[in-house]
């Protein structure tokens, strides 16, 4: 079974090597001589006045725990496909109402307004 | 060595790392970016294990759920660092008792398993983990399976009573309320008598 996730292995060291590849040449071959003005934040105007880092709407969290609840949907469905053949139509109906209270969930989510974004 | 030993090695190792920079990083979204890398790598360790499910399920809903949600709420909280690290000294004898408890409780797990080592089980060679949990989970555990929509079904009215509120601030326009506007919506017309003009004005710096 292992053998078929080979190629997810080389695909990851593939990508760690493309992404650290230039990060860790340029470290190497670029020359480096700094001083206090390339150092500092800014080269000319002001300072920055305040933290960059702003506090985010709750509506990002609101997308994201509704993002979450559909993605534990789909781990549900997962094993649900792989074995549909051989549950049969008990186990397909066992899943259509798990998906239809879910889909109430949906309505109502959409009827709410918590999709909007204005 | 076989080959799937290094792979274990190398991960675990990334794994406790990861896991040691969760906790001492100073910037909480650091922590959990190191925490997202803690679990691909604990997700790699349980495809070795030949939990397939396991591992998809990790990645597809802690990677790519769960730490969103958690980046969003560390970057909503606007953690100022310096103040979090004050009562550092004050808490460490109490969580310092708590952790070593927790190391305790999980040596003694580790040493049943140990102590007492189970037969390995061999599989056969196209068991599916997935195929498996799929087997039970839609047949004897039907009722658990369909609680849990409705646990799912009430988090998602919890959240969205909780968090959803009208902006008072927004200029958005709805069209079809705009559509449907009468004319009785928009003015009214009020009967009053009219008004007549005084007869005799005062003439004014009349002297």
């Amino acid at each position: 079974m292992l053998e078929n996730y080979f190629p997810i292995l080389m695909f990851i060291l593939v990508g760690l090597g493309v992404g650290l590849g230039p990060l860790v040449l340029g470290k190497i071959v670029s020359p480096h001589r700094p001083d206090a003005e390339k150092n500092s934040p800014y080269e000319c105007g002001f300072e920055a006045f305040e933290d960059a880092r702003m506090k985010f709407d709750v509506r990002y969290y609101l997308v994201a725990i509704l993002f979450i609840l559909f993605d534990l949907e789909i781990a549900f469905l997962f094993p649900w496909a792989v074995v549909i053949q051989e549950i049969g139509a008990a186990g397909f109906w066992a899943m259509m109402v798990f998906l239809f209270v879910l889909v109430v969930g949906f309505i109502f989510e959409w009827m709410k307004g918590a999709l909007e974004w204005d | 060595m076989m080959f799937t030993d290094v792979v274990f090695y190398v991960l675990a190792a990334i794994l406790l790392l990861s896991g040691l920079r969760v906790i001492t990083t100073r910037n909480p979204v650091h922590a959990a970016l190191f925490l997202v890398l803690a679990f691909f790598t604990a997700a790699g360790i349980w495809l070795l294990l030949q939990a397939e499910f396991l591992a998809i399920a990790l990645i597809l809903v802690y990677v790519g759920a769960v730490m969103v949600l958690f980046l969003f709420v560390v970057m909503m909280l606007d953690i100022n660092i310096d103040k979090l690290r004050e009562g550092f000294w004050e808490y460490l004898p109490m969580a310092g008792t708590i952790g070593l408890l927790m190391i305790v409780e999980m040596g003694m797990v580790l040493a049943e398993k140990n102590l007492r080592p189970s037969q390995a089980v061999t599989l056969p060679p196209n068991y599916s983990n997935t195929a498996e949990l799929g087997k039970v989970l839609y047949t004897d555990y039907l009722l658990p399976f369909e609680l849990a929509s409705v646990v799912l079904l009430v988090a998602m009215i919890a959240a969205i009573v909780l968090t959803l509120r009208d902006r008072k601030d927004s200029k958005s326009m709805n069209p079809a309320d705009q559509v449907k506007v009468k004319r009785n919506d928009r003015l009214r017309i009020i009967s009053m008598p009219a008004e007549v003009e005084p007869e005799h004005v005062a003439p004014e710096e009349e002297k």
